[in-house]
Order: C-alpha cells, then sequence, then structure tokens
C-alpha cells in the first residue's frame, strides 16, 4: 500500500521529496514526478516535504485521488529515477499561489 | 544540533526492536501527542520515521489500550477481565508471590521480558534487579542476535566494528541476512548514498526481499547454508592468493588451521550445498578482497539455523582475511551497541543473584512451563512485559498449553490484551514511549538518544519502572536502585565519565535528544586499522582454543554462573542446519518446504498487527511459494493454505512469486494469533543453534496445503 504522486505535482516539480525519501522510489518525466509502489517503504517521510501537498499514502487519502494510484504505478515503470532534488519548474510558484498554499 | 523550536515539541527516541534507534520530536498539545516526526538534525534518522512509527501518536492512543489494572475473571484466554485499583493488584502479586517462595522458593517465579522497549530503565533490563533481588529463576533471553554476539565476540571482542555511517566510504558492500529496506531502513539510505558513488551493493539472502530486489547483485543460497558460503569464501580467497598477508600476521591468530580447515571447502564443495555457483563465490571472494574499502553488514537472520554462531565466526573472519580493516568503511558491522557505555552491573544487580539459580531460556518457555525441562524448581508464575512469547517465541502451542494451565499465576505489564496478555491473571496497564523518560539503546548506531516524559500515560498506565518500584517497596527491598527515579537511574546507568562520553551528560542529552559517542567520526573512524581488537591477545580470533558456549551477559541479567559451557570447535566451519531436504531426508517426506519468517514490512514484531491501519498497509498473513511448488500441491494465487509441521500449524493467502524459489516458503512474523488461524511460530522449534543458544527460526521443514 504504497503512496503517491497527486494533480499538485503538476507544473510545480519542487522535488523536495526526492531528498527525503530513503529508498530512491520517485521517477521523473518532465512534467511532474511518480513514485514506484514496489519500492516504496511507506514511510511517509516526503509527505511534509511537499511544499504543494501532492503526496498521499493511499491508505489515507480523499476518494478523488484514486485514479493516481494506477498512474503512478504504470508511468513509473517506464521512466527514469530521479535521484537528488532539482530546481523547480518555472510555474511552480504561480501554481503553488494558485493552489493557495 | 538544533533545539527545539517551540515549549510543545519535546526530543523522543524510538523505543521498538530495531537497530535505527530513530531520533523524533513529538508535537504535544494540552498534553496529548498530536503528532511525531523525525529528527531532522539526526545523521541517521534525517528527519525520516518508518511506515510503523509516522502516527505513533495514534498507538499511543488507540481505543484497546489497556488503561487500568485488571484480574481475570472468566477462564485463561478468555480475555475476561474486571478493573481494580493498583493497590489491590499489587497487593494480590505479592500475597501470590510470596506464597509460592513459601512453598517452592523464588525460583519459582520467572520474569519474561525482551527489547519489546529498548530503554535502559524501562526495556530489556528495567526488572533485572528486581527479580535478581528476589532470588527468582534467571530468564535467559535470546530472541535475536545473541548466536550473533557470542560468535562476534570469540573472534572480534566487543567492538563496534565499522560505524554504520562509513559505509558511504566504501566501494563494496555486502549485506548479509538482512532486509535492510524493511527493518534497517535509515543504514539502507547510507547504503544507497555509497551506491550512487559508486559502491556496489550485494544482498546475500535466501529469497528475493525487498532489499535484495534493489542490489546490484543478488546472491540467494539455500536456507542455512550461509556458513558453506562464508567458508568458501574464505577458501577462495587464500586460493585466490588475495590475503592481506601483513595483515594476517600482525593482527590475526589461528591463520594456518584457519587455512587447513578452509582447504576442502571449496567453491564446488559449498556449490553442492548452497545451490550458488562455485564461480559466483570465486567472484565474491575475488571482490570482496580487492574492491576496498569493503564493508559487510550482517543481519540478525543469519544466526537462525543450527550452524548460525559458526556462520558468524566465519563471515567475521573475512575482513582481517583481506585488510579491509584498514580502511574507513572497510570490515564489518553486527552490533554497535558494543562500544556504548551503558553499566549493565548496575542496571541488573547480578550481585544480588543467589548463588546457583537456576536458568531457564525464553525460546524454551513452553517446554518449561509444560515440565519438559529438568528444572530445579518448577515455573509457578511468570512476569512478562516489553515481550509477546505466545506470538514471538517458537512451539506457540506449548507455550499456550502451558499459560492455561492453572497451576501458573501469569502476570502481563501491556499496552494490549496481546497474544499472552490473554492468559493473565493480572494485567497491568504499561506507559507507553512517549510517555515516560528514558535513554534507547542502539543496536544499529553510535549515538546516545534521548526520550523525554512528553505526555501523562492515559489512564491509570505507569512505566515498567515505576511497577517495579512499587513492587519493591511491597516487597521491602531496601537497596537504594530500588527508589531511584527514572531520572537518577539514566545518571546511575550510563558511564558518563568514559572517553565515549566526552562532553556528554544527561543535561545535554535533554536538551539536544542525541549525542555522538566520542569513537572516532564516520570519516576517519577505523578502529581495527592496526588491530587493536577487544580480544584477549588484542588480535582477530581465527582460531580459539578452548572456546566455550556463552550467552552474553545483558540477555541472561549478567548472571554469569550456569553458561552453556559446551566445548565449541575452535575454527570456523560450516554446520549443516537440522531440518532441510539434504540433512533430514526422513522428516522432508512428510514436510518438503523450508520456511523462511522474516519480520513484516509493516510491523514491528507483533507491535501494531493488531491496528486496523497498519493491517491494512501489510495485508492479511500470506505464504509466498514458488509457482513449481505451487502447482504440485494444486495451489492458485489467493487460495487459502494451511502450513504445518510436527508442532503445529498455521493459516495464510498463497502468494505464488518468483521470489522464492522452489522448496522454500516464506511467511512473515507479527500477526496476532487472535485475528489469525496460528501464526508463524506454531512451526518453530526451539532448538538452540550452535551458539548463544540463538533461535533457529530458518531451520525448519513445513507441508502447505490448499484448504479452500
Amino acid at each position: 500500500m504504497p503512496h503517491i504522486v497527486t494533480d499538485n505535482c503538476q507544473s510545480c516539480r519542487f522535488t523536495d521529496c526526492v531528498s527525503h525519501c530513503p529508498v530512491e522510489c520517485f521517477h521523473e518525466d518532465d512534467e511532474r514526478l511518480y513514485i514506484n509502489p514496489d519500492v516504496c517503504v511507506d514511510c511517509g517521510a516526503c509527505i511534509p516535504a511537499c511544499p504543494v501537498q501532492a503526496i498521499y499514502d493511499v491508505v489515507d487519502m480523499p476518494e478523488d485521488k484514486e485514479p493516481w494510484i494506477k498512474v503512478n504505478a504504470e508511468r513509473s515503470k517506464n521512466l527514469p529515477v530521479i535521484m537528488s532534488k532539482q530546481e523547480p519548474l518555472p510555474t511552480a510558484e504561480r501554481r503553488r499561489t494558485e493552489l493557495g498554499l | 544540533m538544533n533545539e527545539l523550536t517551540k515549549k510543545t515539541e519535546f526530543f523522543g527516541g524510538c523505543p521498538h526492536d530495531c537497530p535505527d534507534t530513530c531520533s523524533m520530536i513529538f508535537n504535544v498539545e494540552d498534553g496529548v501527542v498530536k503528532g511525531v516526526r523525525g529528527n531532522p538534525d539526526h545523521p541517521m534518522t534525517r528527519g525520516g520515521l518508518c511506515v510503523k512509527l509516522k502516527d505513533y501518536e495514534k498507538r499511543h492512543y488507540h481505543p484497546d489500550r489497556v488503561l487500568y489494572p485488571m484480574r481475570r475473571t472468566g477462564p485463561k484466554g478468555s480475555k475476561q477481565f474486571e478493573r481494580i485499583s493498583w493497590d489491590t493488584a499489587l497487593d494480590e502479586i505479592v500475597s501470590r508471590w510470596k506464597t509460592i517462595i513459601n512453598e517452592h522458593g523464588p525460583q519459582a517465579i520467572i520474569p519474561y521480558s525482551y527489547l519489546g522497549h529498548q530503554g535502559l530503565v524501562h526495556g530489556l533490563n528495567g526488572g533485572d534487579a528486581f527479580f535478581n533481588r528476589m532470588g527468582a529463576t534467571v530468564c535467559e533471553r535470546t530472541f535475536c542476535g545473541e548466536g550473533s554476539c557470542t560468535a562476534w565476540l570469540l573472534t572480534v571482542g566487543p567492538t563496534a566494528g565499522v560505524d554504520p555511517e562509513s559505509y558511504i566510504h566504501s566501494k563494496y558492500i555486502v549485506i548479509w541476512a538482512c532486509n535492510s529496506v524493511s527493518t534497517n531502513l535509515h543504514h539502507w539510505a547510507i547504503v544507497k548514498e555509497a551506491q550512487r558513488s559508486g559502491a556496489k551493493v550485494v544482498v546475500i539472502d535466501s529469497y528475493a526481499s525487498r532489499t535484495a530486489k534493489e542490489a546490484d547483485w543478488h546472491i540467494c543460497p539455500k536456507p542455512g547454508t550461509d556458513g558453506a558460503l562464508a567458508m568458501a569464501v574464505i577458501n577462495s580467497i587464500i586460493d585466490q592468493g588475495l590475503v592481506d598477508q601483513d595483515y594476517v600476521d600482525n593482527y590475526t591468530s589461528g591463520f594456518d588451521a584457519l587455512k587447513g580447515r578452509a582447504s576442502e571447502r571449496t567453491p564446488e564443495w559449498a556449490s553442492e550445498i548452497t545451490g550458488v555457483p562455485a564461480d559466483d563465490i570465486r567472484k565474491l571472494a575475488r571482490e570482496l578482497a580487492t574492491a576496498q574499502p569493503a564493508a559487510i553488514r550482517i543481519g540478525v537472520a543469519l544466526e537462525r539455523h543450527h550452524g548460525g554462531g559458526q556462520t558468524i565466526r566465519a563471515v567475521s573472519s573475512i575482513p582481517a582475511l583481506t585488510g579491509a580493516w584498514r580502511h574507513v568503511g572497510g570490515g564489518i558491522t553486527q552490533f554497535p551497541v558494543w562500544e556504548h557505555p551503558y553499566k549493565f552491573d548496575v542496571i541488573c544487580r547480578p550481585d544480588l543473584i543467589p548463588e546457583g539459580t537456576q536458568v531457564v531460556n525464553n525460546l524454551q518457555i513452553g517446554r518449561a512451563l509444560l515440565g519438559e525441562l529438568d528444572l530445579k524448581v518448577p515455573i509457578k508464575s511468570m512476569m512478562c512485559w516489553n515481550s509477546n512469547p505466545v506470538t514471538q517465541a517458537p512451539e506457540t502451542d506449548k507455550i499456550v498449553e502451558g499459560l492455561k494451565s492453572d497451576d501458573l499465576f501469569l502476570v502481563s505489564a501491556e499496552h494490549f490484551i496481546s497474544d499472552t496478555a490473554s492468559y493473565a491473571d493480572i494485567v497491568l496497564p504499561a506507559s507507553m514511549g512517549a510517555e515516560m523518560e528514558d535513554m534507547i539503546l542502539s543496536w544499529g548506531h553510535l549515538y546516545l538518544t534521548y526520550n523525554a516524559k512528553s505526555a501523562d500515560s492515559p489512564g491509570e498506565a505507569i512505566p515498567n519502572n515505576e511497577i517495579f518500584r512499587r513492587l519493591a517497596a511491597k516487597l521491602g527491598f531496601e537497596e537504594e536502585n530500588f527508589k531511584w527515579s527514572d531520572s537518577e537511574c539514566l545518571e546511575n546507568y550510563v558511564d558518563w565519565e568514559s572517553p565515549a562520553c566526552e562532553g556528554i551528560d544527561l543535561e545535554y542529552m535533554r536538551k539536544n535528544g542525541f549525542a555522538r559517542l566520542t569513537v572516532g567520526t564516520k570519516d576517519d573512524r577505523a578502529p581495527h586499522k592496526e588491530g587493536n581488537f577487544p580480544t584477549e591477545s588484542g588480535k582477530c580470533m581465527f582460531e580459539v582454543p578452548g572456546a566455550t558456549n556463552f550467552v552474553a551477559g545483558p540477555f541472561r541479567q549478567m548472571y554469569d554462573d550456569l553458561q552453556p559451557g559446551e566445548p565449541l570447535d575452535p575454527l570456523p566451519d560450516y554446520t549443516a542446519p537440522r531440518e532441510s531436504p539434504a540433512t533430514n531426508p526422513l522428516l522432508a517426506e512428510k514436510f518438503p518446504l523450508n520456511i523462511i519468517s522474516p519480520k513484516s514490512h509493516g510491523f514491528l514484531n507483533s507491535c501494531y498487527a493488531n491496528m486496523e491501519h497498519k493491517i491494512k498497509g501489510q495485508g492479511e498473513q500470506f505464504v509466498m511459494i514458488s509457482a513449481f511448488d505451487a502447482e504440485a500441491r494444486n495451489i492458485t494465487e489467493g487460495d487459502r493454505v494451511q502450513v504445518a509441521n510436527q508442532r503445529g500449524a498455521f493459516k495464510g493467502v498463497a502468494r505464488i512469486t518468483e521470489d522464492v524459489n522452489p522448496g522454500i516458503v516464506v511467511a512473515t512474523l507479527g500477526y496476532w494469533r487472535q485475528l489469525n488461524t496460528g501464526t508463524v511460530n506454531s512451526i518453530s522449534s526451539a532448538e538452540f543453534t550452535d551458539m548463544g543458544h540463538a533461535p533457529s527460526f530458518s531451520d525448519n521443514l513445513v507441508e502447505v496445503t490448499r484448504t479452500n
């Protein structure tokens, strides 16, 4: 029962989560991050690290986030691992403001 | 190091049975713990906890928590209790004990505890002084790592070995019989850092654990055959001319004898036994010797078969053969706790133990209760705290039968009505981690860790140490230590004057939450660069003439009489498992599969396995089985199956997987018996391994059948 990255990551990609993850379970594309459910250990260290509250424990998430379980599982399989924090997307701060966070 | 930023925050130390001993921060509002997070300043914890601890506060306020002293009202095991006052509970316990002592003597009473709490005050040894003063039977507690300790002490002495943090400097890392991702997560993060810097990570495990899947190379010996692999590695290091002869000549003892012993333990010989290709064994030997610094992290599982001690003798000899100890980040890590400066004689007061006091090992408590052991005095009462033998100890059916006896008076100090407390005559509500001051020992790093009393206990729960203080007062024990407050205990239990504690005192701990021991830094520590092993000779002892078997003091109340004492082989070697198709074909006709029962990812031993959201995360009890073995038994994915042998049975759900080889099944530990049908320890043997009276949890044959 892993954790998942959800819609708030889109256009942000702050990637603070990566430096808190003990197991390298985050994968990346140009838009956002995904968690590999087979590698995630459910420690939850990434949740408070995300400035836009994009990460949820699937045991404890709003129902409307459920589709992201499949997205994370499928996309993470074919994308490279992100091993260290990177610069957020140029749109990140604007998106964070839009999200009210 | 930062101080806490808010008055509502308190430093915590994870008290669970795990090497990581995380430094934590409790967030407390109106006297209630509202949240917990990892201490971001701690170099190993790094701000992250684990799946078990991330909502630690929920366990403190779980609706099933035991809040008041209770007396049994129904049949044993019925879980029918009535609330009583503390005075009534303690008076009843003392009255029953006095009667038992008058009739049978104090040895008819046995304490039963383990590392359910790892605090110096409230943990493993917290009741030792009390029961030693009473003259009770000494309980030898060897659930986890004690055979490893014996082998380690014989070979290299009480050294912390390689600092787990120094692995960032390692170029070759072998994780041997440890599922770090689930049970040593904060070390795994360091291993991954080394891997990113170019280190090769090798995992040796008998199934594809989560950790093995993340390795650069997974070596998969058959269960219980790691000793053959280790001996062949020694053979091959010597055979390939890769011995650091200068290191061996100056800092080791018994090389010629070891060379002689290893000469016939060839990779081909080991390949037959382990199933690992001979060329892989040669490659492992070559890489371990040449890719320096090379570090080996052994897990507690390495001892869990008949030859466990000898396996660790062999593995812990390897770094001295290759000269890995010369380097920062080179050598081997067992339990860093050996360099923690604790005063176990003050904690346990072995001086109070009457001469000739009998010893019962906690793995064999079922046999003891059923009269199967040759005891001078039969057991009439047991007090159990920080431990849950019905789930965690082997030969569970015997334990349950013993606990059901009307002739046994069982006292449980507990957080929940566990599988063991279900049979108690008196249940005492024990405080949980955030509710009591302590310092938490670590067998996985080189930091002292402080835990503040951050909130009051709910109901009438009190700390373990307060239970023993009250009992000692009622029994008229006058020794000063029974009057020490928890803070005074900490002042007395740690050797604050030792060089390792330079600049550290209890006030420092309170202010900072943790403190690095002064035993070198991760960037310069190479404790055996020039030998200096804390053995009698100062050398790494390949050969130990006259060695006899023993259990390390802290695991037997610091009692040194009546040690096992049988002569040990002076040299490492391979000792075969008792139960495998190769070594016990007759038994394997009925029970052909070897079972391994590692810890569950989502539980900590049996802790958390009663909490709904943790069970949801972990999933129900499963049995991993190969497609080959499943097909032969007409088992399909998700079928209900029974796992059984001559000792008992449990049920689970079949999970058909390539993660286990044919001939092997894996079912993880911790599930509660009262919520399931049996548990994995229903089938486990209580026979000891070759050293330190260690458990043989990975040396059991079973058969699996479909039940739906």
